[in-house]
């Protein structure tokens, strides 16, 4: 099988309105700052993936058209693929297969949202069959409050416990020069916010961001002689469950544990908590970073809560989850996931900064979108096996 | 420039590895599509594509549950609807499996299956594209393809970019706008004799036909967008062998985009598409488009239409009426192509079906003779994109 490894990152300074860039200007920022990080420039580039949320976010129907432009891609292969929150991963799951299946050598992914130009709950909205679910639909945090419910009454997720969630990552963010939002709370803080569908409350939200992420895939040989430090992808898997039917539980993310099986089977990961040595997860609300613990295997089903309360999970902890801060630090949603594999990336290559965390070798990547049946799972080392 | 960058390197290096030891092969194994007409009133989104995917399943021996990823295409903007493959995962057969979503014509899906296969991620993949174009207005669609910021203010979209490269194409070649009925004329004769499609039900006597809508261009000049969907079972040489049926074998891939920003592009010529095609026929190791026995082009309108034949080489720059002569290229568009029936994102993949409909023998039209075929699809304003997929029967 090709080793493949991410070979640059880059990332655009996010912020709540990027007033001076348009959608094109955003991407390119990401990008520049990826090809700089990789030493290569556009020329180098075989094939374009872009990735982004729903396109009524930005109200521009297939916006990579418009990027090509401003990315200097002209005549190559560009292609965007759309998988909600969880795009980002989508998208670089893609350029993976175009360099195993050898139709290109070195693949740009770029992932991006400008969520100030367009009403993001409404646009959310309309996700829900037009029929039956969209009379009732509250944006996608009518659906997370429901299932977050549940957990509390089955695996004891409780509100401090989410609570702990919000602190740690924010916490996090602060030393991570990428993130807007930099504001340290408490657990009495976030369980006195403003209930927005309780009991998701205000400080249980992450901000909502303009910003992109660009990375740049290469195989084998090629990408050794691009860096001294790639970060090889040890398996990578997008998986989905089909609408709301009554039998899908909102207890466990099937397509999740679907995602984790096969690609901790490509990784050889039998003991996840001991194997990895940190992790990046997509969470929209902090109900979910909990469930995804269980999901990948973290701790057992019904012990997040004390896994959070342990501090394992803290910047201190076995297994660092969020060392940048997660989506609390910044959330431009089609670019997070993406964001989740280059900080993994950076953390395995000992480039993360102040906020590396010492030694960290193999990195847990988790993504996901849609109303939460959409989940991807990425594992990245330093070595390439 | 862009040979040495993008095609020659990458091409020269997945030569070798194609030839060399067991490099697995894509077959199309199965395909099938709807009916493709102006409305399906009676029908939902679900409908077309669960007849698709069951049809194209049907005589693979395979089930859904033998598929191991789907990758599908779809545009939230004509359908309404945010992440709109969330609702329609069921019906394309997709719970619990990989599933990616592809916004761009269902031809770039098709692509994505294929690399899938071809670096060993699964054996078995669905591709489906599907349009419903009559719950929406289109020109919103086209409209909003166009930047906010200099080109959608002016009122660019494809009917004025289609004008536009019309103007430019007709003068440069000395022809006159009255010249382009052969195009139209042939497709829809063609499309009114097949099953596929509501062609024949189309009155094109009416005035409106022949009203200009972007000068020099009338409404006849435009493709018509329709509702339908169109599912693709693909699988490696493996799988292919046990289902033994005549399966058709991908040859070759290539696509590429151009700028934008229309008035930076060339004037009367479709170089992205030229630059797809170049790679598809290296990969494919075809030296002309000669070589091709089926056609199907994808385009938003006649001068389009003959655009893309010259980018592909099956005629020199501005002669690609000569293909719609008498003595011309008879497998160009059999089925008609794109002009009587777009259904929009599912297009190219349509024009794939057609293409292995002929090659396969399945084809009500195909008379065994054509080994090699082309299927080309499009997107964006204009005509900005272009994908370009080569097969050949075993």
């Amino acid at each position: 099988m090709t080793a493949i490894a991410i070979v640059g990152t880059g990332q655009t300074e996010h912020a709540r309105r990027r007033l001076d860039v348009s959608q094109a200007g955003l991407a390119r920022e990401a990008v520049l700052e990826a090809l700089a990080d990789a030493g290569l420039t556009m020329d180098d580039i075989d094939s374009v993936v872009v990735a982004s949320g729903p396109a009524m976010f930005g109200a521009v129907n297939q916006p990579e058209k418009w990027l090509v432009d401003a990315l200097g891609a002209r005549y190559k292969p560009v292609v965007r693929v759309t998988s909600g929150g969880g795009t980002g991963l989508a998208g670089a799951l893609q350029a993976m297969n175009q360099i195993k299946g050898g139709l290109a050598k070195r693949v740009l992914v770029v992932a991006y949202d400008k969520l100030s130009e367009g009403a993001l709950q409404a646009s959310i909205s309309t996700l829900y069959d037009p029929f039956w679910g969209r009379d009732f639909a509250v944006g996608i945090m009518g659906f997370s409050a429901a299932y977050w419910l549940a957990r509390i009454d089955t695996l004891g997720h409780s509100e401090e416990a989410a609570a702990m969630v919000a602190v740690k990552n924010r916490k996090n963010a602060m030393l991570n020069p990428k993130a807007h939002v930099k504001k340290e709370v408490t657990v009495e803080d976030v369980l006195a916010s403003r209930p927005l569908c309780w009991p998701i409350k205000l400080l249980d939200v992450p901000p909502i961001s303009d910003g992109a992420c660009a990375v740049i895939l290469a195989a084998e040989d090629d990408a050794e002689a691009i860096t001294d430090k790639p970060a090889w992808i040890r398996g990578m898997a997008y998986y989905c469950e089909a609408d709301n039917s009554a039998n899908r539980t909102m207890v466990q993310s099937e397509p999740l544990k679907s995602a984790a099986a096969r690609v901790y089977q490509t990784a050889g990961i039998t003991n996840p908590r001991r194997q990895f040595d940190v992790a990046e997860v997509q969470e929209p609300y902090t109900c979910f970073e909990l469930s995804y613990y269980e999901g990948l295997g973290l701790c057992e089903e019904g012990g997040a809560a004390d896994l959070i309360a342990s501090g394992a999970t803290a910047m201190t902890g076995d297994i660092p989850v969020n060392p940048s801060g997660g989506c609390m630090g910044a959330n431009p949603i089609g670019a997070t996931a993406l964001i989740r594999l280059a900080e993994a990336a950076m953390q395995v290559t000992g480039s993360a900064g102040a906020h590396q965390i010492d030694g960290a070798e193999l990195g847990l990547v988790q993504a996901g979108g849609g109303w939460a049946n959409l989940r991807g799972v990425a594992v990245v080392g330093s070595s390439k096996d | 420039m862009f040979e040495l960058i993008l095609a020659y390197l990458p091409f020269v290096w997945l030569t070798t590895r194609m030839t060399s030891g067991h490099r697995p092969r894509v077959a199309i194994v199965g395909s099938a599509q709807t009916q493709l007409r102006s409305a399906h009133r009676d029908r939902q989104h679900v409908d077309l594509i669960a007849e698709a995917v069951t049809q194209a399943l049907l005589g693979t021996g395979l089930t859904i549950a033998e598929v191991d990823f789907v990758i599908d295409s779809g545009s939230d903007f004509l359908d309404g609807r945010s992440i709109s493959n969330c609702g329609f995962l069921g019906a394309m057969g997709a719970h619990h499996k990989e599933e990616s979503r592809i916004e761009e014509d269902g031809l770039w899906a098709l692509t994505y299956a294929a690399s899938k296969l071809l670096g060993g991620t699964g054996s078995v993949g669905l591709v489906i594209a599907y349009s419903k174009s009559s719950e929406s207005d289109p020109r919103d669609y086209w409209s909003t393809l166009a930047e906010p910021f200099t080109q959608r203010p002016v009122g660019l979209d494809h009917r004025s970019a289609a004008g536009l490269y019309a103007q430019r194409y007709l003068r440069k070649h000395q022809l006159d706008a009255s010249d382009l009925r052969r195009v139209s004329d042939r497709a829809w004769s063609r499309a009114a004799a097949r099953d596929g499609n509501d062609a024949d039900t189309v009155d094109l006597d009416t005035p409106e036909w022949d009203e200009q809508v972007a000068t020099p261009l009338t409404l006849r000049d435009f493709a018509r967008p329709v509702d339908g969907a169109v599912a693709v079972v693909v699988a490696t040489d493996h799988v292919a062998r046990q289902i033994g049926r005549e399966s058709v074998w991908i040859t070759g891939i290539g696509s590429a985009i151009d700028q934008h920003f229309l008035a930076a592009r060339e004037p009367s010529s479709l170089p992205a598409a030229e630059a797809a095609a170049r790679s598809a026929y290296r990969m494919a190791g075809i030296d002309s488009a000669a070589d091709f026995d089926i056609v199907e082009v994808s385009a938003g309108s006649t001068v389009g239409e003959l655009m893309v034949v010259e980018a592909l080489g099956l005629a020199e720059a501005g002669s690609g009426l000569d293909c719609y002569a008498d003595d011309g290229h008879a497998g160009l568009n059999v089925s008609g192509g794109a002009l009587p029936a777009d259904p929009v994102m599912a297009t190219g993949l349509v024009r794939l079906h057609e293409v292995v409909g002929e090659l396969a023998g399945r084809s009500p039209s195909a008379d065994g003779s054509a080994r090699r075929g082309l299927a080309h699809g499009t997107g964006g304003l204009g005509m900005q994109n272009h994908c370009v997929v080569t097969m050949e029967r075993a």
